[in-house]
């Protein structure tokens, strides 16, 4: 109630208001290809970063490719020559990973709390 | 699309991209956007130059526009962004020529226009500090309510009114105007 009598009195203008509405009041401007260009920008902008991601990954891809071939082929190599008791051992290491990354994170955790504390 | 309220326009811009719809949008609010940049810069290709940065950076920001208020309160705000922005970073880069012993004219400091342009709209708004002008512009030459000056400017709707009241009492010093004496 009290909001729609302040409203009300909002829009009841004197002849003051009336007189600075008419000194400010100024003729429109004409759009004269302001909007299309605004919109020619805004297109080129979409486009763009639609194209972005799908372009970089093409890029990295074609980067990536001679490096990554070269280190399957050396893997498999390597892999060839390792001693079969070694490769037993670390199969039964396997299991301890998801622990030693869990501790990881969980010290990480504990450290960005203390700087937290700190700040 | 011409028939469209502005509401739903920016809906459609908002979901599916619309450049179309948000042009709808530019072309209805372009003349006000650039109207009330002339009066604050009191320089046709400065203000013509934030028009568009205003407009780009309302796309960019569209998302934010609740629905609330009117979207041409909305846009305002952004462009009065734009304008304090852009005032903000022309002073810094005054303030570094400086400090290099260079001197800069930074253009929309201050309302200047050149004196063989000057309109009786020009003499009033050069008594007017920037705050009093972009208020008074906002309620007088883009007939936005206090509550939505309020919005625009983020500054208290009491402030707003004592900002007018200012504004007025300025305007009735210098041209020689007594209370009521209009009509």
């Amino acid at each position: 109630m009290t909001s729609k009598i302040i409203n009300m009195a909002e829009r009841i203008k004197d002849a003051e208001d009336r007189l600075l509405e008419s000194m400010f009041d100024s003729a429109p401007i004409a759009d004269d290809g302001f909007s299309t260009r605004i919109v020619r920008k805004i297109r080129r902008r979409v486009w763009l970063r639609r194209l972005a991601l799908p372009v970089a990954a093409v890029i990295g891809g074609a980067i990536a490719v001679k490096p990554l071939a070269e280190v399957v082929t050396a893997a498999v190599r390597l892999s060839s020559l390792l001693p079969e008791e070694l490769v037993t051992a670390t199969t039964s290491l396997v299991p301890q990973v998801p622990m030693i990354v869990l501790g990881g994170m969980l010290l990480a955790a504990c450290l960005l709390g203390l700087r937290a504390l700190d700040d | 699309m011409k028939n469209a309220e502005d509401s739903q326009l920016v809906a459609r811009a908002v979901s599916a991209q619309d450049t179309a719809a948000y042009g709808e949008l530019v072309r209805r609010h372009q003349s006000q956007v650039r109207n009330f940049l002339r009066k604050l810069t009191g320089d046709i290709a400065t203000a013509d130059d934030l028009s568009q940065d205003c407009f780009m950076h309302a796309w960019n920001k569209l998302q934010t526009f609740s629905g609330r208020g009117s979207f041409i309160g909305w846009l305002l705000k952004v462009a009065y962004t734009t304008f304090l922005q852009s005032k903000r970073k022309s002073k810094r880069y005054a303030e570094i020529l400086d400090q290099l012993g260079h001197k800069m004219e930074t253009e929309g400091q201050n309302y200047s226009v050149q004196p063989d342009e000057v309109t009786d709209l020009d003499k009033l708004l050069a008594v007017l500090d920037e705050e009093e002008r972009a208020i008074m512009v906002m309620s007088y030459a883009c007939g936005l309510s206090h509550r939505e000056i309020s919005d625009a400017t983020s500054m208290p709707v009491g402030t707003v009114k004592s900002v007018i009241f200012r504004g007025k009492q300025k305007i009735r010093t210098s041209f020689d105007i007594k209370d009521h004496q209009y009509g």
